[in-house]
């Protein structure tokens, strides 16, 4: 195993960094702690327009943290205390002028269990758009969109507006909270193991939808689950302790892993 | 070796099962035993409300009318039957006050059977004379016997005494005429100004701690109070209203006094099931409406709120059920006094239904006791009623998460 001491003074192994043009976020060396507990130590990484970035690594690595620190839902923890900047589209959200609100409001998330309000499914997507004040026809016409991207338009269509997200199955549910993230047009979306708590088909349903997204938003996703990395990524984290050890396009994080702590974990020798 | 599998090879003891099952029954004798108590008072005050009576009618003969007739029908023929005149009884019924009069001091019941037969009205009056007041089963054994000894001008009657005019009618000094109209106006004066106080205050409360001073140390200060507070004998927060709302403030004996100490000692139970309420509901949720962009207030208002409104109901209901019942609080605050009209703002005199029923099991004629055990019924019926509705609504929205 590894330790945290050899660890901490590493250098993450970077293939092909992205440039500063094609970055949407850019995380400059962010460390964060948990009251004194540091749960990250110094990342820096670029994520890219349009693309998928998986986030993986074994339990308690981060991998969540630091999607969190993303879109600041991390201040909602007691106790938080972050250093560096995150850069979106050029502007740091941890600057003390951002309102943590307004930047979420750009930021779309999904959790790892489906969380829909105990409202009709039609509340449920409407629910950003009518806190940034969407009204009428239109508020109508963008819900049926998301709908729509998400997939779950044609199931849902003819009784979208009566029945409760609740009585839908666990993959719809999943589908549910994308099109409810996606309503307001956030052009990041953060996926946090959007699939761990969902049968093998709702899953391959999810990842195909991953893929048809992309072509509008970014996606940085945390996943447990390697082959899930290997189908849906374009690109590939691999954390380890609250380090970022390596990064790289998936072809190569998955079949030539620099870095021997990358190997051993791709290869299932540890994690 | 080769052993054959038998079931016994997977260790069974029968004796432990016994013990089991015999635990299991032991444990709910207890439940039986609740139960058995609350069928016995139920069925002693059901018993207690009707009764056999020898009436012997102040004025007139004394009749009873058939079932069907309209209590102004009615009450026309006694009056005829009392010796007025046509014209008389058509000017008394027409006048409003007199008319008022008249069925202050008359009351046309239906009775389950008089010697005339089952089901006919009587007309009772105030100054009606009791000869007799048997238990149903005595009256019922003795029946023949003391119909062939009605004497002129005498009635005999099974009375239930909880009837449709007991619902509407105010008190009396005579229990055949008392009603407990008047105090169910009362309570429903006071109880629905103590939960106006109530529910803002403690739901308010509850928001805050649940939602905005989750870990805080003022959070477990005020949660420690709290539990006291619902621990406080209710007389005392009877002592603290005569201080502070009856003198302090000046408002006497009166609605508003009432409802101000009710609210009080509403507030305790309407926070506790109102936090139960708010804890309920998933930490998920509240992520959720945070990542898409809403404030502390819009997560609160919007989402945990409206996914925590049934078991607030359910709350409030049980904690209106609760203040129902409550006497002694509102004898020191001023229910106490004979009250014969309702209560028509925050500020006039009123009495409630359990200290109506106080009131009449302390009085020394015999025939209160059935007056209060229909007041009793009245207020069972309206508990009943109120479990019932939080039982609906627990059960209507009850949720999955």
């Amino acid at each position: 195993m590894v330790s945290l001491e050899q660890l901490k003074e590493h250098q993450t192994v970077r293939t092909d960094p992205v440039p500063e043009s094609q970055a949407l976020v850019d995380v400059r060396q962010l460390s964060l702690w948990y009251g004194t507990k540091q749960a990250l130590y110094d990342i820096s990484v670029r994520f890219p327009k349009n693309q998928v970035t998986a986030i993986i690594g074994p339990s308690g690595c981060g991998k969540s943290t630091l999607l969190r620190s993303l879109n600041r839902m991390n201040d909602l923890v007691p106790g938080v205390r972050v250093k560096g900047e995150v850069l979106y589209e050029g502007v740091n959200i941890y600057d003390p002028r951002v309102d943590p609100v307004a930047v979420r409001r750009h930021i779309g998330m999904v959790f790892q269990k489906p969380n829909p309000f105990p409202k009709t499914i039609f509340e449920n997507v409407a629910f950003g758009l009518r806190l940034m004040g969407v009204k009428g026809s239109e508020l109508e016409d963008r819900v049926v969109e998301a709908l729509k991207r998400a997939a779950l338009w044609e199931e849902v269509k003819d009784r979208f507006k009566k029945e409760s997200g609740l009585r839908l199955s666990g993959g719809q549910q999943q589908r549910l909270c994308i099109a409810r993230a996606i309503a307001v047009e956030p052009p990041l979306l953060l996926m946090d193991e959007p699939t761990s708590a969902l049968d093998p088909i709702a899953t391959q349903a999810i990842e195909d939808l991953i893929l048809e997204l992309k072509e509008r938003y970014t996606v940085v996703i945390v996943t447990h689950n390697m082959q899930q990395a290997a189908r849906v990524s374009d690109r590939t984290l691999f954390m380890h302790l609250g380090v970022l050890v390596e990064e790289g396009p998936t072809e190569v994080i998955f079949t030539k892993p620099k870095h021997p702590y990358t190997e051993a974990y791709i290869t299932g020798r540890f994690g | 070796m080769n052993r054959t599998p038998t079931p016994e090879a997977f260790g069974q003891d029968p004796w432990k099962a016994r013990i089991d099952r015999v635990f299991a029954r032991a444990l709910v004798l207890p439940l039986l035993l609740a139960l058995g108590l609350l069928a016995l008072l139920l069925g002693d005050t059901l018993y207690r409300s009707v009764s056999v009576q020898v009436v012997r009618a102040d004025m007139g003969p004394g009749h009873t009318y058939p079932f069907g007739l309209s209590a102004e029908t009615i009450l026309r023929q006694e009056l005829l039957a009392q010796g007025y005149t046509e014209e008389e009884a058509a000017f008394m019924l027409q006048d409003p006050k007199e008319r008022n009069a008249l069925f202050l001091q008359n009351r046309v019941e239906l009775m389950w059977n008089t010697h005339e037969g089952p089901f006919r009205y009587v007309v009772t009056n105030v100054y009606d004379e009791r000869v007799a007041d048997f238990s149903l089963a005595e009256g019922l054994r003795r029946w023949n016997e003391l119909k062939a000894n009605l004497q002129e001008g005498e009635r005999l009657v099974l009375n239930p005494w909880l009837d449709q005019t007991f619902l509407t009618r105010p008190p009396s000094r005579s229990p055949l005429t008392a009603g407990i109209g008047v105090a169910i106006w009362g309570t429903v004066w006071v109880l629905s100004l103590a939960l106006f106080f109530a529910i803002p205050v403690g739901i308010g409360t509850a928001i805050l701690l649940e939602e905005y001073l989750r870990e805080g140390r003022l959070s477990r200060i005020l949660e420690v109070n709290l539990r006291n507070l619902a621990g406080v004998p209710s007389i005392v927060y009877g002592l603290l209203g005569l201080a502070l709302f009856v003198r302090g403030m000046g408002l006497g004996p009166s609605v508003l006094a009432a409802a101000l100490t009710l609210g009080l000692l509403g507030i305790p139970v309407i926070v506790v099931t109102a936090r139960e309420a708010l804890r309920a509901v998933p930490d998920s949720l509240r992520l959720a409406a945070f990542a898409l962009g809403a404030t502390q207030r819009q997560v609160v208002f919007r989402v945990v709120v409206p996914a925590a409104l049934p078991g607030m109901v359910t709350g409030v209901i049980l904690s209106a059920a609760r203040l129902i019942g409550e006497a002694a609080p509102l004898l020191l605050v001023g229910a106490a006094a004979y009250v014969p009209f309702a209560p028509t703002g925050p500020l006039s005199q009123y009495t409630v239904i359990p200290v109506q029923i106080y009131l009449w099991i302390s009085q020394n004629q015999p025939e209160f006791a059935r007056v209060a055990a229909a007041g009793i019924l009245v207020m069972l019926l309206l508990l009943s009623a109120l479990y019932l509705m939080a039982l609906y609504l627990r059960n209507r929205f009850r949720r999955e998460w």
